[in-house]
């Protein structure tokens, strides 16, 4: 134990003599959880901008503008009187979505001749092409509706009549976990950790790539009295306990200030988030025992990480991944945090549905102790090859 | 003009030679951009989620409410995989991530619609991924408004009205729906071409900030310059370097941003020349930003991909392609323009995507030459104060 604290001491004092790298990790992570926390303050996109093409030109087109104006998740940003104009504002990028309004219509309308109103949508922004979509498509069945209301009507229903005509079956949508809907409650729950993490595997990379590289393997080794165990823990504890204390406030404003929705316990949450860098670490010495090149294992780690935002699973689900994929995300940490989160925040479940990740994050340590016995195994090599 | 020639060439082969003579750039360069495009499209190849696991409540057991279980086990989001004698069943399988999404048919559901009033269908989504509630309600609201007009008919045929009349009350207004571009809204087509710019944007600037750190780390800051060329212009330096990169970056954009897209069929609208002519730019400003940003701040080899990498999940969202461009705040959108990945980004998608010719990207076109112009100028700085500051 004070061998540890010994070897913590000294690097802490290499950090004060070059804070430089910590501080702007530092920073990063401010700067994303800040980015994402005012970006997103909407919760959902609203007013997306959208257009009419509108070749009738008659009252019931001008309505409908003025309908979908009136709703909060999109806007009519311009009326194009040709298909060709609001194609090329879609490519320009400058609408998602708009609707088609053949000329015609409205008397096709009076005439009960069902005319044909075009929904062009652009899923390749997925979010806001499908959103808009979804917008614009209500809007539709409110205008059928009102038409058949007022054909009702004219045949002599009554309100309630007419409703349970034209209204037959409702959803009534509950959304567990996130009622709201919230992109940003979706988003940031999985990738201010990733991100805290990400960090603190490739910083592991960086610091042990370091010792090799500037020689002070050997000082580092002799403080810990030779135990490769002690010098790891004792170089790494400085930075595991300032990640995860970073990861802590970040929790705490998200689910404090900011509201999101928590249904389980925080003690389980606390547990997860505790285990989460020391995991991170935990992955990235074992990369650096077993690929002694730093700059290669540095490569390998950084591809290892950058897969872990997707391998997480929250943004893509993993089942419909191929299989594959399905056990390589038991190897990353973020995505047994990204479980317990699910279990504990959404469903408000117990260590007895997400103990299995919970063991995994814990399993993490055997990695690094492999690792670190690897890390031993060159050490000797480096210290009996002539100088 | 001969001589600034000799000079550009000079240095251009220079470059090369050390490209190829320093493994970590080699790594970045060639083995980099082929792993992550081919890893990323294999974990986004199957586009979709089909049969999202759900539970079914039916406590009206009546005609109507069979024949919705039926239709919603027959839609391609979902698979009715339980059904269940009451709430408290399905919300366990639902805690134990058995399903995704219950749907609920209360037992007043038959006398509701026999009465003809509005019957209530409960849908209960689990929100741990958008991709459950898409598929649960985008694919109940599809079969929601299939099951309507069924009822509606019914409901009319009963009042006396049927036949052409009916079938025109109950949808007055047909809309045709067409999804322009990505018409099957797969997640891959419309990730997967932004994180490829992104890879590109990603190894160019990891490559130059490698090179720089270590010319620094070796105390060698100066090996950028050919000795010749010490006294001479800046500008020649650095183009000549530029000449390099773009020179590497051709055989490199054509495997990512063709070869890939090629071989995982995703969308490729675009025309070969507006898209080549699109990159020029785009490299160049790529090329001058990373040897700005790595002449003034990279010590190390590694320090830039130490501090940098975790900067491209922000690079992707501050893109605009997730959230829109038209809903950032202001700040983060002047700030996104810093790099060249956003128009970089938002110019390819909308080319590869939906097949924009230049002129429909002429923003993003214009945005890439001014940050090459001024990046141009930020090198040559950069390369200055090495010169004044770090002497060898």
């Amino acid at each position: 134990m004070a061998r540890i604290a010994r070897v913590a001491r000294r690097e802490m004092r290499r950090v004060v003599k070059k804070p430089r790298y910590l501080i702007l990790l530092t920073l990063g992570i401010i700067l994303t959880f800040t980015f994402f926390a005012t970006m997103m303050r909407e919760g959902q996109p609203q007013r997306l901008p959208v257009a009419v093409v509108d070749m009738d030109g008659s009252y019931l087109s001008r309505r409908l503008c003025h309908e979908i104006n009136a709703t909060q998740g999109v806007e009519v940003v311009a009326v194009y009187d040709n298909h060709t104009a609001a194609r090329l504002a879609m490519q320009r990028g400058e609408i998602f979505a708009f609707y088609e309004i053949p000329k015609g219509t409205y008397n096709d309308v009076l005439q009960f001749r069902s005319p044909h109103f075009g929904l062009y949508s652009n899923p390749a922004y997925l979010l806001a092409g499908t959103l808009s979509y979804k917008q614009l498509a209500t809007m539709g069945m409110l205008a059928a509706g009102a038409v058949q209301r007022e054909v009702l009507r004219k045949k002599g229903y009554n309100e309630e009549q007419i409703m349970g005509l034209i209204m037959p079956v409702e959803f009534d949508t509950h959304l567990v976990g996130n009622p709201w809907a919230s992109y940003q409650v979706y988003l940031m729950t999985t990738l201010v950790p990733a991100v805290i993490a990400f960090i603190a595997l490739l910083q592991t990379l960086y610091l042990m790539g370091r010792e090799w590289e500037e020689r002070t393997v050997r000082s580092l080794m002799k403080k810990a009295g030779g135990n490769a165990f002690v010098a790891l823990a004792g170089k790494l504890l400085p930075y595991t306990v300032h990640f995860t204390l970073l990861l802590l406030v970040a929790e705490l404003i998200m689910f404090g200030p900011m509201h999101f929705p928590m249904a389980g316990n925080w003690p389980l949450m606390m547990l997860a988030c505790l285990l989460l860098v020391p995991a991170a670490q935990c992955a990235g010495v074992f990369i650096a025992g077993c690929i002694q090149d730093p700059p290669l294992a540095t490569g390998i780690g950084a591809v290892y990480g950058a897969l872990c935002f997707s391998l997480s699973g929250f943004s893509f689900p993993i089942e419909a991944m191929p299989n594959v994929f399905n056990g390589l995300s038991w190897l990353y940490p973020i995505r047994h945090f990204y479980r317990t989160y699910c279990d504990v925040a959404i469903f408000g479940n117990g260590l007895e549905h997400c103990w299995p990740h919970i063991c995994a994050l814990l399993g993490f340590g055997v990695l690094g102790m492999v690792g670190a016995a690897m890390f031993a195994r060159h050490y000797r090599q480096w210290e009996r090859r002539p100088a | 003009m001969k001589l600034i020639l000799q000079d550009i060439w000079e240095v251009f082969t220079a470059e090369l030679r050390r490209v190829f003579s320093n493994r970590m750039t080699l790594l970045v360069f060639f083995v980099a951009t082929v792993i992550y495009p081919l890893a990323f499209c294999a974990i986004y190849n199957t586009e979709y989620m089909h049969n999202l696991p759900v539970a079914v409540v039916d406590e009206s057991r009546c005609e109507a409410s069979k024949r919705f279980v039926h239709k919603l086990d027959a839609l391609p989001e979902v698979d009715v995989h339980f059904r269940c004698n009451n709430m408290a069943e399905a919300e366990q399988l639902m805690r134990d991530h058995r399903v995704h999404a219950i749907f609920y048919l209360p037992a007043d559901y038959g006398t509701r619609l026999a009465d003809m009033r509005t019957a209530r269908i409960g849908v209960f989504c689990d929100m741990s991924s958008f991709y459950y509630y898409k598929n649960a309600v985008v694919g109940g609201s599809n079969l929601l408004i299939d099951e309507m007009h069924t009822i509606e008919l019914e409901r009319y045929a009963m009042a006396g009205i049927d036949g052409e009349q009916a079938s025109n009350l109950v949808q007055p207004v047909v809309y045709d729906d067409v999804k322009l571009y990505n018409p099957a809204g797969g997640f891959g087509s419309f990730f997967i071409p932004a994180l490829l710019m992104l890879v590109l944007h990603q190894t160019l600037f990891f490559g130059i900030t490698i090179m720089a750190g270590e010319a620094n780390e070796s105390r060698r800051a100066l090996h950028l310059i050919p000795p010749r060329l010490r006294s001479r212009s800046i500008h020649r330096v650095t183009a000549g370097r530029a000449l390099c990169f773009i020179l590497l970056y051709i055989p490199i954009s054509c495997f990512v941003l063709w070869l890939v897209p090629r071989w995982f069929s995703l969308p490729q609208l675009g025309s070969p020349l507006t898209l080549a002519a699109f990159l020029l730019p785009f490299i160049l400003a790529v090329t001058f930003f990373g040897m700005t940003f790595g002449n003034f701040f990279v010590h190390e080899k590694m320090s830039g991909v130490l501090c940098g990498l975790f900067f491209s999940v922000l690079l992707f969202f501050l893109s605009g392609v997730v959230w829109p461009q038209s809903n950032m705040p202001r700040f983060w959108l002047a700030f996104s323009y810093l790099f060249p990945s956003t128009p970089g980004i938002q110019g390819f998608v909308r080319i590869s995507s939906t097949g924009a010719a230049l002129h429909e990207v002429r923003g993003e076109y214009l945005a890439l030459w001014v940050q090459a112009g001024v990046y141009f100028i930020t090198a040559c700085q950069s390369l200055r104060f090495i010169k004044k500051y770090r002497k060898p």
